[in-house]
């Protein structure tokens, strides 16, 4: 037995310089306000009261012994259930900059010990990678030098906009339009499109903020951004709203929150964007959801038609789905009826090395409105590290083989690609979007882009903050305690939303402007594109510069 | 005045005469001349570049136009172009004035810095562009008396337009598509219908203010004069008639949301009308408030609340201690000068606090005590020696029971004190011919100080309810007729049976109770130079040392396992000489000693063994449950020491062999217990958590280097886990001021956080050196 005096050392005993987040306070600048450790989302710092012994230690005089000082300092606890995560929420309130956290630069030894009671380490972000990532190392490299007319970004009109949907051959459009047969239904959207984050994955003030924005974009700015939902429904005045026609609705192994949007088809003013059925996310191939009962507020499991505080996880797989071609067969035949063939269809895939057969089964069905890739780098607000970390394709590549693969079927005018995972990761949203455009995506999906430059997201590709997943977002974005979510205005997210679109719109521009192209988008002009990577280049088809 | 020269845009031949030679003839002019008639045949840039050095000249264009008219025109030099331009009029023009007589192409005014241009009719697109200021120098003007074409005043950066709107191109729209992108700087006085669709983070529509307007009735004539139309000056001089696109100042741009629709207004115009004009949740989640808050927030907002949790969670002393003595009290009682009261307190738990607490208790309240994370545990085995000429005090009112127990043993003891305190009859049945079992017969008074012994069995006789029936030899029939004669029987009569083991020669062996039972009485046992103990324990111990104090000079210890004895008993045990030996396997005992399962001798003239006694069970009625461990029966009992017989009890060794301080742990339960039934309550075991040493604060004690020996010192010592010391410290550390102390009307006090100050910063359970301040999310 480890006596009371001693101090007890268990395989999982962490000094704080052992964290991944050291927190730095400074004594001389503390006020002692109480703020950080108020405000701290998981209790990681608290007021410590340490002791100095001071030996009166004169070696000529017998007048000896000790005295001692308290003093008090703002400490982090070192049990891996309260270690900072860096979210630096304390120094935002601190009134005197006395305290933050660093990250740690040498020897993180947590990451030994996030599979405290054998449960392996979750988490929300992404692919914990740092640094530019291949789409940040694309330049456009074709410039209109007086050879093409010179477009002028800030005056010309350009054509921004992208399609979703599938898109019939003239001859086959012609011939249908005369005999009066069903035509695929098209929509003109914005290639940026806020990604499928759930109404429970995200706060409400978050969801609804996002969804405000979303609406002022289109009816004040003229800019048609849509919005998926992700799996988690959508709260019935929004369904029969007229905001309906800026969302698309996902519908994914878990089926949560679909028998509202059933209940509500015969109210809505108008129809959906459209319909995306997931079958797997970037972030977590192979994984379904993962919203834990922490999450599941009052309102939510109302919304999910589920009870309260129960575990909502969402299988792996459709339960119900054998093959490619039940998948495609039954679940976007059901989607596409269920709106009597008018609203598109499509699924959403990780990115994999089977996406060109998904894609070849797509092409093959009538009904199929497009595919999304989602790659490696996507985000997720719930999963496990390793699925985070160690599965999944990167998209550039994914995306450009499905596109060629599409070309040499002469049909990647017909069925649009869509791309996503890691678009902005770095912040350089326009360029990373445009870059995957190039290689031929019809549009790109973006989630977290939207959360850090919505909502002030902080977490990072360095672990900071990333508890997305046990519902203590500092931000509010994805907790559904309103203590926490009320701290997030949402017609400060929708402006900040608005702000976004305006300024990648003003982003395309420049970019599309040099390059002389104003009346498309330019899906697949790969020859506009080059990157100082050789293996890249050839492995792309894009041009290799140095 | 010199002579007026023309120059020819046809050379004799009739042919075009380029522009670079067209601009050398009309150079070589100006050197004699200041009035030139340029007769130009599409000639580009002529009128500009005469360097006059502010001498007025006088340039008339009568030919068909080149492009550029004016180019780089400098201050002086007026222009009249008698015709239509082409493009670019004005361009670069730093201070010429350039009167076109009919209308201008594309890019009147690019990239001109001063001077006017004045056009008699409309003007194609991008007009006005790029456009300086310079401040040194005026501003540049641009007067157009029809209308303007497309992207007009793109990048303007501080020129002046005026578009009349007389006769324009595009009545629907005389500013044409698109005004002002990216212009900073100047202004644009208009008249007649646009489109509206200026750039809005550029320019806003204002209406022309009284100084503007002056500025502009005081210019409209010389317009108007050098373009020959002043018929129209009436026309133009209504006010109202004119409309005014400003540039926004970057300082002012910077302030407004980007958007063009403030988002409240958004709000409250389109988007809550989309809900039925609603909160998009009101049908889900009735009443929920979404309203923004901040980071620090007081009362419901707040994620946790402060709780003033004192006396909630046990001291470890009072924990670990199977009476649950709550030494803190205690101290707490010393603090305040109650001395008399806090050594009486004890007496409410135990009647030996001296004897058990002060002498044979291992005090696992000292082993648990929180104070040695800081130097030494509180000295509580002191403290309950101090208890031990403190008179009983007096017995509550009769509650009209009686209750049998039998056995008169710490836990039997315990138990009688316990119910004679609360007004019930205790009759004790005694085996012996003395009180305290084990204790009295067999502990050697070196461990438990006779004196001290019999003084607190006197305090215990005296006590009012109490009745001892010496050498009672239980019997079934007798305990059926205690049962029926009685409320309650308690059965408490320990382990006196020893353990044997049939080795040959076993019956050369003596067993410990015996030998330690005799050698305490009057005749005290004849013992062998050698001895040897069997069974190494605390009881093995006391055996050694009895055998050193009856004669032996050699005492050893044996075991089949590594010996289990600790504490003072081994101590004493091997400060005497006493040798451990293991692991040795009894195989017999002979007359010359032990031999081990190795065939080796262990000498001994006397050989002892020592490995537990069991209860001795024989009168226990029928339906009573025992169970069987190691061989022997023990009594079966709840919580309460309650035996499957409601009635009848069962407490100390004969329940479960344990320290003499779980017998009177025990002991005051089952005396609970029966209280709660005779007062028809419910019975509640201890439930009190015992308090973290992790929410102590222990920094705010100084280590002690001679800890203190008296009782005041201990008190000043005490942690006081779990029980407010009334510090205030909380109150002083609270960054909110929330926390205040109050006095209760009952007596006492207590602290509260106000919720309404409270930032929830936890700093109260930092600071507190008691842990009594707990944070609980809500």
């Amino acid at each position: 037995m480890v006596s009371i005096r001693s101090v007890p050392s268990t395989p999982s005993s962490l000094t704080p310089n052992d964290l991944p987040w050291i927190i730095k306070h400074n004594e001389n600048r503390c006020t002692l306000c109480g703020r950080c450790t108020s405000v701290c989302p998981v209790g990681a710092i608290k007021l410590n009261y340490m002791r100095k012994r001071m030996p009166r230690i004169v070696l000529s005089s017998s007048e000896r012994g000790s005295s001692y000082k308290t003093f008090v300092g703002i400490r982090q606890r070192t049990d891996p259930a309260h270690r900072c995560i860096g979210c630096g929420t304390c120094s935002m309130v601190c009134p005197n900059e006395a305290i933050a956290p660093a990250p740690n630069a040498n020897d993180d030894r947590f990451r030994f010990h996030t599979n405290q009671k054998g449960e392996p380490a979750k988490r929300g972000g992404r692919r914990n990678m740092p640094g530019a990532s291949l789409l940040d190392r694309m330049i456009f490299n074709r410039i209109s030098m007086l050879t093409d007319p010179a477009l002028d970004a800030g005056r010309h009109e350009f054509q921004l906009n992208t399609l979703l949907g599938r898109i019939l051959p003239p001859e086959e459009y012609l011939r249908r339009k005369m005999s009066g047969e069903w035509i695929p239904t098209t929509r003109e959207i914005f290639p940026f499109i806020i990604g499928s984050m759930s109404f429970g994955a995200l706060s409400p003030n978050m969801w609804l903020g996002l969804l405000q924005g979303v609406a002022y974009c289109n009816e004040v700015l003229g800019i048609p951004v849509v919005m998926a939902t992700g799996e988690g429904g959508c709260p019935p005045w929004v369904l029969k709203s007229p905001f309906l026609k800026y969302i698309i609705l996902q519908i994914a192994s878990g089926y949560f929150g679909w028998d509202e949007i059933i209940r509500a088809i015969p109210d809505m003013q108008c129809d959906p964007a459209a319909i995306e059925i997931k079958y797997g996310q970037g972030a977590k191939p192979g994984d379904g959801g993962l919203l834990m009962w922490f999450k599941v507020s009052k309102l939510i499991a109302r919304l999910r038609g589920v009870p309260e505080g129960v575990d909502l996880p969402s299988p792996p797989v459709h339960q119900t789905l054998y093959s490619i071609e039940e998948s495609v067969m039954k679940m976007i035949q059901s989607m596409s009826m269920a709106w009597n063939f008018k609203v598109p269809v499509y699924p959403k895939i990780s990115g994999s090395t089977s996406a060109k057969a998904v894609l070849n089964n797509l092409v093959r069905n009538p009904y199929a409105s497009g595919l999304l890739i989602d790659g490696v780098d996507g985000g997720t607000g719930a999963a496990y590290n390793v699925s985070m970390d160690a599965m999944g394709h990167p998209i550039a590549s994914n995306v450009r083989e499905c596109y060629l693969d599409l070309c040499a079927q002469g049909k990647q005018n017909e069925i649009p690609l869509f791309a996503a995972g890691g678009v902005g990761k770095n912040g350089n949203i326009t360029q990373n979007g445009l870059a995957l455009i190039m290689l031929g995506a019809s549009g790109v999906h973006i989630g977290k882009y939207i959360m850090q430059a919505a909502a002030g997201c902080l977490g990072s590709e360095r672990n900071r903050c990333n508890v997305c997943n046990i519902g203590l977002c500092p931000k509010g974005i994805t907790s559904q305690n309103p203590k926490l979510y009320r701290r997030l205005d949402p017609d400060q997210v929708a402006e900040r939303v608005a702000e976004t679109f305006m300024s990648i719109r003003t982003e395309m521009k420049k970019i599309l402007a040099p390059l002389g192209r104003s009346q498309s988008l330019p899906i697949g002009m790969s020859d506009a594109m080059g990157i100082e990577d050789k293996d890249v280049a050839d492995k792309l088809k894009i041009q290799y510069v140095c | 005045m010199s002579e007026v020269i023309t120059i020819k845009g046809l050379d004799e031949n009739g042919r075009r005469i380029n522009s670079k030679d067209y601009e050398e003839m009309v150079q070589q002019a100006f050197a004699s001349s200041d009035k030139l008639i340029l007769e130009t045949y599409g000639q580009h840039n002529v009128g500009g570049r005469l360097k006059n050095n502010g001498k007025p000249v006088d340039v008339h264009v009568t030919g068909p136009c080149g492009q550029r008219l004016g180019c780089m025109g400098v201050p002086g030099t007026t222009i009249t172009c008698h015709g239509p331009a082409s493009d670019d009029v004005g361009y670069l023009n730093i201070g010429a004035d350039i009167r076109v007589l009919g209308d201008a192409t594309n890019g009147v005014c690019n990239a001109m810095a001063d001077g006017r241009v004045m056009v008699r009719g409309s003007i194609g697109s991008r007009g006005l562009t790029m456009t300086k200021w310079n401040p040194e120098y005026q501003r540049p003007e641009l007067w157009v008396l029809g209308s303007v074409g497309d992207t007009f005043a793109e990048f303007n950066c501080g020129g002046v337009a005026i578009v009349c709107g007389i006769e324009p191109k595009n009545p629907k729209n005389v500013l044409g598509y698109r005004p002002c992108v990216g212009m900073v700087g100047g202004w644009i006085f208009y008249r007649g219908e646009t489109d509206t669709s200026y750039s809005r983070t550029n320019v806003m529509a204002i209406l022309p203010d009284d100084e503007q307007w002056q500025w502009l009735l005081a210019r409209l004539p010389g317009y108007l004069e050098a373009i020959d139309r002043m018929d129209v000056l009436e026309t133009l001089s209504v006010r109202d008639d004119w409309k005014m696109l400003i540039s926004i100042p970057p300082q002012e741009r910077a302030l407004m949301f980007s958007g063009p629709m403030p988002m409240h207004e958004f709000k409250t115009n389109i988007w809550n009308k989309g809900f039925g004009g609603g909160d998009p949740l009101r049908d889900l989640a009735p009443g929920l408030d979404r309203s923004p808050i901040g980071l620090i927030e007081t009362g419901e907002l707040r994620r946790r609340k402060p709780f003033w949790a004192n006396r909630e969670k046990a001291a470890p002393c009072a924990y670990y201690c199977p009476v649950h003595i709550p030494t803190v009290d205690r101290l707490r009682l010393l603090r305040d000068g109650k001395s008399r009261e806090a050594y009486e307190l004890v007496l409410d738990y135990t009647p030996f606090p001296a004897s058990i607490c002060g002498s044979i208790c291992p005090n696992l309240c000292m082993q648990h005590c929180s104070r040695q994370v800081i130097d030494d545990s509180i000295d509580v085995a002191m403290l309950g020696r101090h208890s031990k000429d403190i008179p009983a005090p007096p017995v509550a009112p009769s509650l009209g029971k009686k209750v049998a127990i039998v056995g008169g043993g710490p836990a039997g003891m315990n138990a009688a004190w316990q119910l004679a305190r609360a007004g019930v009859e205790a009759h004790i049945f005694e085996k012996d011919n003395k009180l305290g079992g084990k204790l009295a017969q067999v502990i050697p008074w070196e461990r438990l100080p006779k004196a001290v012994w019999e003084t607190e069995v006197d305090r215990f006789l005296n006590t009012e309810n109490i009745h001892v029936h010496f050498g009672v030899n239980m019997t079934k029939d007798k305990f059926v007729e205690l049962e029926k004669d009685y409320d309650a029987v308690v059965v408490a009569v320990g382990t006196h049976e020893p353990r044997r083991i049939p080795f040959p020669g076993h019956e050369r062996v003596i067993p410990a109770l015996d030998f330690l039972k005799q050698g305490k009485s009057d005749n005290p046992p004849q013992v062998g130079k050698q001895v040897v103990v069997i069974g190494a324990g605390n009881v093995g111990c006391d055996v050694a040392c009895e055998a050193y104090r009856l004669g032996a000079q050699e005492v050893t210890l044996v075991d089949i396992q590594k010996p289990l004895a600790f504490g003072n008993e081994k101590k004493a045990a091997e400060a005497l000489g006493a040798k451990f030996k293991w692991p040795v396997s009894t195989k017999e005992v002979t007359e010359e000693g032990l031999v081990d399962a190795a065939d080796e001798l262990i000498p001994a003239q006397t050989v002892i063994i020592s490995i537990g006694d069991v209860p001795a069970l024989n009168f226990l009625p029928e339906g009573v449950e025992v169970m069987t461990v190691g061989g022997a029966a023990w009594i079966k009992t709840d919580d309460a020491c309650r035996t499957s017989n409601a009635k009848i009890f069962a407490i100390g060794d004969v329940e479960r062999p344990g320290l003499a301080t779980n017998a009177l742990g025990s002991g005051k339960i089952a005396a609970e217990a029966i209280l709660c039934d005779i007062k028809g309550e419910e019975w509640k075991p201890y439930a009190k958590d015992v308090v973290s040493l992790k929410n102590l604060t222990p920094a705010h004690y100084e280590p002690d280097s001679c800890p203190g020996h008296t009782d005041q010192d201990e008190a000043d010592r005490c942690m006081s886990c779990g029980t407010c010391r009334d510090c205030h410290l909380c109150e002083t550390i609270c960054p909110t001021s929330a926390i205040t102390r109050r006095k209760l009307e009952v007596g006492g006090y207590e602290y509260v956080s106000d919720d309404e100050k409270c930032i929830a910063c936890g700093f109260c359970a930092d600071t507190c050196p008691c842990g009594v301040w707990t944070l609980q999310p809500f």
